[in-house]
């Protein structure tokens, strides 16, 4: 489901969570942001799909973390069990912790906002804004491209099944079965491309000139003074944090 | 709507190439993107907090994501709007191919990551500034559905570059010099990714990194080290088996198809392709 | 050429890093107001030209041109050097507009409405807002797509899709508008909404130059014929003059109302008392659809039987479920119902391709089903597993059949359409599979190729293979099975 706010506020309002999110570094506060976002993806319908994507990213990461940190952290002092090499450490686990629900709250945070924007609305606003339509271009193109891809392959697996190939065995067998799969997607797509550049050009789009858009966002007053505010605030926490630990008086 | 003329003016490279003061800019903003990137990394690596034992640092994170973020953003700048419409429409395909391909090769079981095969496909097809360019936009696309992948930018545009260069040098023409300049690419781009990993994530997303680095810091290295010594053991491979893969691919494709690229013509990118004879 | 809207002079036009010219010797010119036909086969260079003629392929960037081109009034002339002018794609579209024969290649894929889509051109020529408001509202008029401003590009059937493809090409109001087979593909109420758009604007006074390898209904109504045959104009001159004439004949061009007759009565059926070779008894099948509920079912309790030597052709509106059907042939879908048997067997259990031995399945698609890099190696795929020391003569008598011999080293990705179509049958033939199933054969072959696929399906019939074959072309269907089925509401009855 399409968020009602406009793109560039809900962009906007997304990369300052996550900025202020790092910049303040405690782990109440990236829990409360992830758990926020959760509850923000849910209540817009979202939530199986931002909970998926989170999981396939956040799981790996989490339960590397806690291997990593849990484990082996030779700065730690507060030593709770030792087996052989590991040692398990108070400071280790705070480590694995913070670090593992800040970048928790940053993703929920950003996937929230990719699963709820609008594509097309976000590239109109994005070229509004000055931004080169070649920018706009290459995230919409990819963005139209990429679910059509799975069908393709699909596609072409079949035939290629139908020609007697299987897909089983070993690794050897499977990376020249990988490799025959390969070749027609590659070509497909760059001859492809070779005559949507052909047609893109034909239709104006390599010219230099000014450009209008067709499609409006509303952008009203409000979420523009928002977004300042937002922004400003993000700046001050960054501003805040580098002055409080800048390192020249740090280490040696 | 009014009538353009018919054919373009006759000096000049291209359309969007423009005057030298235009060149000018775009070489300062190559330089910057460079320069922010390099900077910040030498910063990091001087400046890394001693003891880590009070919570990943929130300062380095910040420096880390802004620098290279700023670094990106000034190469995608400087290259995106002179690229013309045949490079800009294969950088959509080369990010398509980044995820696809690298679903596919990860079905293979082999325990790498194989998630630069496109860019580096379109760098050896359109030269190092598309190289960068894509490495950099892909990285910010494949964000929407893998927000972890956004800080890698600035090491995606470095390994499209340094596949470009790979390619405009000749080492595509043979088919097991790619390789090597896989691992050398590995090499460099695994270290600049490096303080990422530690400082942004403070580890790596996958458990057998995640083992190498665990075994590195259980003989006492700091954590950028530790991630900085598992990169150079992974990454030099996998780009390695990347960049074999992408000549593999080159050579599979028909000659009409890759000697319709100016840059596969101009630098004789490929084994067979002789170079442009203008008979004027 | 005296009132010409766009002449071309060419003396040849080489692809960068091609030695033979893929376009010699051919002079160009279209009238306002009138329909201009090229005609030709596979491969003659059809498509080079029409794309040459809009500025899509580019002297320079595309290849080398020795010759010069003439639109309105404005005179280039090319020496393949340095020196030679460059063409503004831009502004050339202005005035010749071209929509290739892949209709979807034109879309942008950046924009998510048709009416976006549409005013992609305005938008990069900066027009205001208002101005493409209106313009899209006309353009959508006059193409008839009013109703679908609001849909995805995406979702679009084929003849919708070759409107809008149309629509963004005459936005910008071109005195010239190119079109690359316009009516491939497209079902009966496709065509008359494409002719009637062409009507309409060269009512209007475009110029349309039409590019098509079948001299059908709508090349008739042209009052200018150019004829290609191996890049070269072999001969110009009023559909009265040319439709008999012996250079049109050389070519690979389809005369429709000539293949309609061609179909003698085929052999007879073959014995009826004969084990049949595919059996299908109460089949049904429905694709899951989102959340795990399962669709109307497609096919419902059909029953299917070919014996060996007969030729089975099924017809049906598209989306019938046609190509679902054959998928099911050789393991590619399983029933949700019934039982499937080739030659006695059921493949319940075993993967897709270990059916391939006994099934062939030609695609729609060529281009998925070929991956080596020579014609040679294509048919040889697979071939030592299942035929041991005979794979090369197998390989070598598929290529023969399908006319590719001269073709061997090849690399599949430069045959034309027409001859990787070809290419896909061999690999299929090579094998020998019991059973024969063609997914719409006819589609994009020339006059050549039809010859050699109708070759090919009776000498596979007559060595004992069961033929199924798939098409939207009743009077092909009637001409070459024995037997006409059409399927509808899921089941098979005879037409």
């Amino acid at each position: 489901m399409p968020s009602t706010l406009p793109p560039l506020t809900s962009l906007t309002a997304a990369g300052c969570t996550a900025v202020i999110t790092t910049a303040a570094g405690t782990w109440p506060l990236s829990l409360a942001v992830g758990l926020a976002a959760a509850v923000l993806a849910v209540r817009a319908g979202v939530g199986r799909r931002v909970l998926a994507a989170a999981a396939a990213v956040l799981l790996p990461l989490g339960l590397s973390l806690l291997m990593l940190h849990g484990l082996f952290f030779p700065e730690g002092r507060t030593v709770l069990a030792v087996w052989g090499p590991a040692r398990v450490t108070a400071e280790g686990l705070t480590f694995a912790l913070e670090s593992g629900t800040r970048t928790g709250a940053c993703v929920m945070v950003l996937l929230l906002f990719s699963f709820t924007v609008s594509a097309p609305d976000l590239v109109a606003a994005l070229a509004g804004r000055g931004l080169p339509p070649q920018f706009g271009f290459v995230l919409a193109s990819a963005l139209t491209l990429l679910p059509a891809m799975a069908g393709r392959l699909d596609n072409i697996r079949a035939a290629q099944e139908a020609r007697g190939l299987v897909l089983r065995g070993g690794m050897l067998s499977r990376l020249v079965g990988v490799r025959l799969q390969m070749v027609p997607l590659v070509l497909g797509l760059i001859e492809d491309s070779g005559s949507r550049a052909q047609a893109l050009e034909a239709r104006g789009f390599g010219g230099p000139g000014p450009r209008t858009s067709y499609r409006e966002v509303a952008d009203p007053p409000a979420g523009r003074r928002f977004r300042t505010a937002l922004l400003l605030f993000a700046a001050a926490a960054v501003a805040l944090r580098l002055a409080a630990s800048w390192p020249v008086a740090g280490p040696s | 709507m009014s009538q353009q003329s018919l054919t373009l003016p006759a000096t000049g490279p291209g359309s969007g190439a423009g005057s030298a003061k235009a060149r000018r800019i775009r070489r300062v903003l190559e330089l910057a993107g460079a320069a922010a990137i390099a900077g910040t990394y030498v910063f990091l690596v001087l400046t890394q907090p001693a003891d880590i034992a009070n919570g990943p640092a929130s300062f380095s994170a910040l420096v880390a994501l802004g620098g290279f973020f700023l670094g990106a953003v000034l190469l995608i700048a400087a290259a995106l709007p002179v690229l013309p419409t045949s490079t800009l429409v294969l950088m959509p395909v080369a990010l398509v191919l980044n995820v696809v391909l690298g679903q596919l090769m990860g079905s293979t079981g082999l325990p790498f990551y194989f998630d630069a095969i496109g860019t580096v496909l379109i760098a050896v097809l359109a030269g190092p500034a598309a190289g960068a360019a894509t490495g950099a936009l892909s990285s910010i696309v494949w964000s929407f559905f893998n927000p972890t992948v956004l800080p890698f930018a600035a090491g995606a545009a470095l390994i499209g570059f340094l596949a470009g260069l790979a390619a405009r040098s000749g080492l595509f023409r043979r088919f097991y010099l790619a390789p090597v300049a896989g691992f050398v690419t590995g090499i460099l781009a695994g270290v600049v990714s490096a303080p990422i990993a530690a400082f942004v994530f403070g580890g790596t997303a996958g458990l057998g990194t995640g083992a190498l680095v665990s075994a590195f810091r259980a003989m006492g290295d700091t954590l950028l080290a530790a991630i900085t010594k598992q990169a150079l053991v992974s990454d030099p491979m996998d780009k390695a088996i990347v960049f074999a893969i992408a000549a593999m691919l080159v050579y599979a494709l028909p000659r009409r198809t890759t000697v319709q690229f100016p840059f596969v013509r101009r630098f004789r990118v490929l084994a067979g392709t002789a170079p442009e004879t203008p008979e004027a | 050429m005296a009132g010409a809207i766009l002449a071309a002079r060419i003396c040849s036009f080489n692809f960068h890093g091609e030695r033979a010219p893929a376009l010699r010797d051919v002079d160009f010119s279209a009238r306002p107001g009138t329909v201009t036909a090229v005609l030709g086969g596979s491969g003659s260079g059809k498509t080079t030209l029409g794309k040459l003629l809009a500025g899509w392929l580019r002297p320079g960037p595309a290849g080398r041109l020795r010759g010069s081109l003439a639109l309105a009034g404005e005179l280039l002339e090319f020496q393949g050097g340095e020196d030679d002018p460059r063409i503004n794609p831009a502004a050339w579209s202005d005035r010749v507009g071209y929509v290739p024969q892949e209709a979807a290649a034109m879309l942008s894929t950046v924009r998510s409405t048709v009416a976006e889509e549409l005013a992609f051109g305005l938008e990069n020529r900066g027009t205001p807002r208002a101005r493409m408001l209106r313009e899209v509202a006309g353009i959508a008029e006059l193409t008839g797509l009013t109703a679908l401003l609001g849909r995805d590009p995406a979702t679009l059937s084929g003849g919708e899709l070759r409107r809008l493809a149309m629509a963004c090409a005459v936005i910008t109001g071109p005195g010239v508008l190119v079109l690359d087979e316009p009516l491939a593909s497209l079902d009966a109420a496709g065509v008359i909404q494409v002719r009637d758009l062409i009507c309409r604007l060269t009512g209007a006074g475009t110029a349309v130059v039409v590019l098509s390898q079948a001299a059908d209904g709508l090349a008739r109504s042209a009052a200018h014929w150019i004829i290609l045959d191996g890049g070269t104009a072999t001969a110009t001159g009023t559909p009265r003059k040319l439709i008999r004439s012996a250079e049109l004949a050389r070519t690979g061009t389809v005369l429709p109302a000539v293949t309609c007759t061609v179909p003698a009565v085929r052999a007879q059926s073959p014995v009826p008392d004969t084990e049949p070779v595919l059996e299908l008894e109460g089949v049904g099948f429905g694709f899951p659809g989102a959340g795990g509920a399962v669709h109307e079912p497609l096919l419902r309790n059909l029953g299917l039987t070919v014996r060996p030597g007969e030729i089975v052709a099924v017809t049906g509106r598209n989306g019938a479920g046609k190509s679902t059907l054959l998928r099911h042939f050789n393991g590619l879908l399983r029933p949700d119902t019934g039982t499937v048997r080739v030659a006695g067997q059921s493949f319940a259990g075993l993967p897709a391709g270990r059916a391939a031995a006994s099934v062939g399945l030609l695609f729609q698609h060529p281009r998925d089903q070929l991956f080596e890099r020579t014609v040679l190696r294509e048919v040889s795929f697979g071939l030592r597993r299942l035929h041991g020391r005979e794979a090369g003569s197998r390989a070598h008598e598929a290529l023969e059949t399908v006319g590719l011999s001269r073709d061997a080293a090849t690399h599949p990705a430069e045959l034309p359409a027409s001859k990787q179509r070809l290419l896909a049958l061999a690999t299929v033939l090579a094998r020998r599979p019991a059973v024969l199933a063609l997914d719409e054969p006819t589609v994009g072959l020339d006059r050549h190729g039809l010859g050699r696929l109708d070759h090919a399906v009776s000498a596979a019939a007559a060595r004992g293979a069961a033929v199924v074959l798939v098409t939207h072309d009743a009077a092909y269907a009637r001409a070459a099975a024995h037997r006409v089925l059409e399927l509808d509401g899921g089941c098979l009855r005879d037409a």
